[in-house]
C-alpha cells in the first residue's frame, strides 16, 4: 500500500513537471501567439488557398494571417495609400513584379536581403529558380520575396490542332503543317484559319480593356516582336519599328480574330473566353493553366496545350516572366515584421508550396516543378520549367515610374485598338508622354 | 421671442461665473438664436469649409502622396490648361449631364403625368417605379455591365437577334459607349424626377384648372399654360438636384466602361480619380477637383437664380 501511494505521488509529480515543460515548450514553438497579421492579396486563382494557409499558420506559430482578396487595381490603390500615409492597415501584401522599382525607391517595404542571407539554409535559397528573384530585386535590395512565379505561354486548343480534318484543311490552305505557331506569321495564319464567327469560334484573344489589362497584354506582343519601352541606356523607345509592328499586330487581333467583346476584356474575361471554348489561342499566365482542367469552370477539359510563345523572325525567343512577390510593410513594428517574415518563410517552404500547388498555387521552387506526384497531376509543369529557365522578368520595365507608364499605355493602346488613333499616332503620343516623365 | 429664449435656458452650478455669463448671454433674447445655428456652423466648418480650403491650398503644391510638398504657385492650373485628357473629360461631362438630365426630365415629366391620378394600381406602380433609385450606383453599374456584355449579355443578344447593328458591343464601341452609360443613369434616376414632379403635381391648386375649363381651354392648353408654369419651381429644383449630382458621376461609368473605350466615357471625376487615387498626384488632382467644384457651384447658382428671378417668372 505504501509503495502504491509512493508510485501515485511520483507519477503525479512527474506528470505535472513534464506537462509544465510541454506547455513551456509549446509556448516556445508558438512565439507569435496572439499576433494577427493582415495581408492584402491579389484576387488570382491562388488567393483562396492562401487564405486557408493564413489560418493554418496559427497552428504552427500562434500568429494568424487574415487575407483580404482584392482586384488588381484595388490592391495597388489600397497598399500604395496605406504605405504612403503610414496607416499600417496591412502587414503583408502580394506585390506585382512590375511594382518593384516604385516600392524600392519609396522604401515602402522591408529590404529582405539581410534576412534571406541570415536564413539562407533554412529557406533553401538555391532551390528557388533564379528568375524568381526578379520579383522584388532592385538595386541590391530585395523588397519582396518570390511567392508565385508565372510563365507567359501560348495556350491553344490541342484537340483542334490534332484534328486530322483540321490539319489537312490547314495544310491545303497554307502549305505547312498545323502545329503550335513558332512565328508571329504562323500565329496570324492559325488565328485566321480558326476564326469562324458563325460557329462562335475565334482564333486568338487578348485583353482590350483600357488600363493595365490592355497595357500588359500588349507588352507580351511587344516582347515577341523584340520591342522595348526603355532601352538599356534608359532611352524611351516605345515608338520603335518593333513596337509599331507589335501594335499593328495587336490591333489586328481585335479587328479580325478576337470575340466581339474583347475590346472590353480584363484577364478574367479573356480566360472565360478560352475556357468556354470560344477562343482557340491566347497568350496567358501559367496560373490559369490548372483552371482549364476544372470541369466546374471549363468546357475545354483535357483539350488544352501549352507551348512557348511565338516570336518575330530575327528575335531571339525570350519568355515572359511575371508573378507575385510577398512584401512586408516597412512601417509595422519589429515584432510584427518578425511574425510576417516567419509567415513568408513558412508559406514559401517546399512542403507548403507543394500543398498550395494542389489548390491552384504557383511555384517558385525547382523541387516543386520536378515533384513526380505534381507532374503526374499537372503534366504542363515541365513546359513551365523550360519557360522559367529562359524567362525574362524585365521586359515590362520594373522602374519606379512603371505605374505612370502603364497608365499612358493603357490609354494609348486602347485608343489604337478602338481606332481612335492610328498605331503610329498612339505610340508617338505614348513616347512623348513617357519621355516627359524622364525629361527626355 | 421670449418663449423661444426660454427653451434654451441653461441651469449651471453657482460659482461658474464664466459659464454663468455665457448662460446669461444666451438667455437674453436674440442671442439665444446662435445656439441653434452653432451645430450646423461647426458641421460646415469641419466637414465642408476645411476640406475645401485645404483642397485649394494643396492645389498650389507639387504633392504626391508619400513625398514632400513643394510650393509651385499656379503651375498645376497652367498644366491643367494644357491637359488634353482633362479638357476632353470636361466636354464629356457636359455632354453626359445635358443628355442624361434632359432625358430624365422628359421621361420624368411624362411618367409623372401618367401616374397623376388615384387608384390602387397607381399606388403599386409609384412604389415599384422607385426600385432603380434604391440601387447603389456601383451595383447598378455592375448589373448593367453584365446585361451589356458583348458576348454573353442579354441586351447584346436581343439587339443582334433583332438585327440592330451594335458593332463589337454597345459598351466597347466609341460611338455607343457614352450613350450606354447615359441610359443606365436615366434608368436609375428618372424615378427620382418622377417622384419630385408628382409631389409638385399633387400640390397644385385646383382653381386655375377650373377657371381654364370654364374659359374653354383644351387639355393641351391647360398643360401648356397652367400645369407647366405652376410646376416650374418644382422642375427647376429637380434639375438643380440632378445636374449637380450628374456632374459628379463616377460609379456607374467606373463599373461599366472604366472610362473607355479610349477616352469616350472618361468624365471629369474619373480623370481626377486616375490622377489622384491611381497616380497619387494629390496636388494636381486637387487643382482638377477645384474646376469641378466651380462648375457645380455655377450650375447651382444658375438654377437658383432662375428659380428666384422675376425676369424668368420666378418666385421672388
Amino acid at each position: 500500500m505504501y509503495l502504491w501511494r509512493k508510485l501515485v505521488i511520483v507519477v503525479t509529480i512527474s506528470t505535472l513537471v513534464l506537462g509544465g515543460f510541454a506547455v513551456l515548450g509549446m509556448s516556445q514553438e508558438k512565439p507569435y501567439k496572439g499576433i494577427v497579421l493582415h495581408m492584402a492579396c491579389m484576387a488570382d486563382q491562388y488567393a483562396n488557398y492562401l487564405k486557408v494557409l493564413g489560418q493554418k499558420f496559427e497552428q504552427v506559430t500562434g500568429a494568424k494571417v487574415n487575407v483580404d482578396i482584392l482586384g488588381y487595381t484595388e490592391l495597388y490603390q489600397k497598399i500604395t495609400q496605406d504605405y504612403a500615409t503610414h496607416t499600417k492597415q496591412y502587414d503583408l501584401a502580394t506585390t506585382d513584379i512590375v511594382w518593384t522599382g516604385q516600392f524600392a525607391k519609396k522604401g515602402w517595404t522591408v529590404d529582405l536581403k539581410p534576412l534571406i542571407l541570415r536564413d539562407y539554409e533554412q529557406i533553401g535559397v538555391p532551390d528557388i529558380l533564379p528568375v524568381m528573384w526578379s520579383e522584388g530585386s532592385w538595386n541590391g535590395k530585395q523588397i519582396a520575396f518570390p511567392l508565385a512565379g508565372y510563365a507567359n505561354s501560348l495556350i491553344y486548343r490541342k484537340d483542334l490542332f490534332n484534328n486530322l480534318q483540321e490539319k489537312a484543311a490547314f495544310k491545303a490552305k497554307y502549305g505547312y503543317e498545323l502545329r503550335p505557331p513558332r512565328t508571329m506569321k504562323e500565329l496570324a495564319d492559325i488565328a485566321t484559319f480558326f476564326t469562324r464567327p458563325k460557329q462562335g469560334l475565334y482564333g486568338l484573344v487578348a485583353n482590350g480593356a483600357r488600363g493595365p489589362a490592355v497595357a500588359q497584354d500588349w507588352m507580351e506582343y511587344m516582347r515577341a516582336f523584340g520591342g522595348q519601352i526603355i532601352d538599356s541606356n534608359g532611352k524611351v523607345v516605345v515608338d520603335s519599328p518593333q513596337c509599331l509592328a507589335a501594335l499593328k499586330f495587336f490591333v489586328e487581333i481585335f479587328d479580325k480574330w478576337a470575340p466581339p467583346g474583347a475590346i472590353g476584356y480584363w484577364w478574367d474575361d479573356r480566360e472565360t473566353a478560352y475556357r468556354t471554348g470560344r477562343a482557340v489561342m491566347e497568350f496567358s499566365w501559367s496560373i490559369a493553366r490548372a483552371g482549364y482542367e476544372n470541369p466546374s469552370i471549363s468546357r475545354v477539359v483535357g483539350k488544352t496545350g501549352m507551348a512557348m510563345t511565338p516570336s518575330a523572325p530575327s528575335v531571339e525567343p525570350q519568355f515572359g516572366f511575371g508573378g507575385w512577390g510577398i512584401a512586408i510593410n516597412a512601417d509595422i513594428s519589429p515584432k510584427r515584421q518578425a511574425a510576417a517574415w516567419a509567415f513568408i518563410k513558412w508559406v514559401t517552404s517546399p512542403a507548403i508550396q507543394r500543398e498550395w500547388m494542389l489548390h491552384d498555387g504557383a511555384p517558385t521552387r525547382l523541387s516543386t516543378l520536378l515533384d513526380p506526384e505534381l507532374n503526374a497531376k499537372m503534366p504542363w509543369l515541365h513546359t513551365m520549367l523550360k519557360l522559367f529557365i529562359d524567362g525574362n522578368g524585365n521586359y515590362r520595365p520594373r522602374v519606379p515610374e512603371y505605374s505612370r507608364i502603364q497608365d499612358i499605355l493603357g490609354l494609348r493602346i486602347n485608343q489604337a485598338i478602338t481606332h481612335e488613333l492610328t498605331p503610329e499616332e498612339a505610340l508617338s503620343k505614348a513616347a512623348a508622354e513617357i519621355k516627359a516623365i524622364y525629361g527626355q | 421671442m421670449s418663449a423661444l429664449a426660454c427653451t434654451v435656458c441653461i441651469d449651471l452650478p453657482k460659482g461658474w461665473t464664466v459659464i454663468s455669463s455665457v448662460r446669461d448671454y444666451f438667455n437674453t433674447g436674440k442671442h439665444s438664436l446662435y445656439l441653434f445655428i452653432i451645430p450646423i456652423v461647426l458641421y460646415l466648418i469641419f466637414f465642408f469649409l476645411y476640406p475645401v480650403i485645404y483642397e485649394i491650398y494643396i492645389s498650389f503644391f507639387d504633392y504626391s502622396l508619400g513625398s514632400p510638398k513643394t510650393f509651385i504657385g499656379l503651375q498645376n492650373y497652367v498644366l491643367m490648361a494644357h491637359d488634353v485628357q482633362f479638357l476632353h473629360s470636361l466636354v464629356t461631362t457636359v455632354i453626359f449631364v445635358v443628355s442624361a438630365v434632359g432625358t430624365e426630365l422628359l421621361f420624368g415629366l411624362g411618367i409623372a403625368l401618367l401616374l397623376n391620378y388615384e387608384s390602387r394600381l397607381m399606388n403599386v406602380i409609384r412604389t415599384v417605379i422607385l426600385i432603380p433609385t434604391v440601387f447603389t450606383p456601383l451595383v447598378a453599374g455592375l448589373v448593367w455591365k453584365a446585361l451589356y456584355n458583348p458576348d454573353l449579355g442579354v441586351i447584346s443578344y436581343y439587339l443582334r437577334v433583332l438585327g440592330i447593328p451594335i458593332g463589337r458591343g454597345l459598351t466597347v464601341e466609341r460611338s455607343t459607349a457614352l450613350f450606354s452609360v447615359i441610359l443606365v443613369d436615366v434608368w436609375e434616376w428618372t424615378p427620382l424626377i418622377v417622384i419630385i414632379i408628382l409631389a409638385g403635381l399633387k400640390s397644385l391648386p385646383r382653381e386655375p384648372y377650373e377657371a381654364g375649363v370654364i374659359d374653354g381651354a383644351s387639355a393641351r392648353q391647360l398643360f401648356r399654360y397652367v400645369t407647366l408654369p405652376l410646376l416650374r419651381p418644382t422642375i427647376i429644383v429637380a434639375l438643380l438636384i440632378r445636374s449637380m449630382d450628374a456632374l459628379k458621376i463616377f460609379d456607374i461609368i467606373w463599373a461599366i466602361t472604366g472610362g473607355g473605350p479610349g477616352t469616350s466615357t472618361t468624365v471629369a471625376n474619373l480623370r481626377i480619380f486616375q490622377v489622384g487615387v491611381q497616380q497619387l498626384r494629390i496636388g494636381y488632382a486637387s487643382a482638377l477637383s477645384n474646376v469641378l467644384l466651380v462648375m457645380s457651384v455655377l450650375v447651382g447658382v444658375f438654377f437658383i437664380h432662375i428659380l428666384y428671378s422675376k425676369k424668368y417668372g420666378g418666385v421672388r
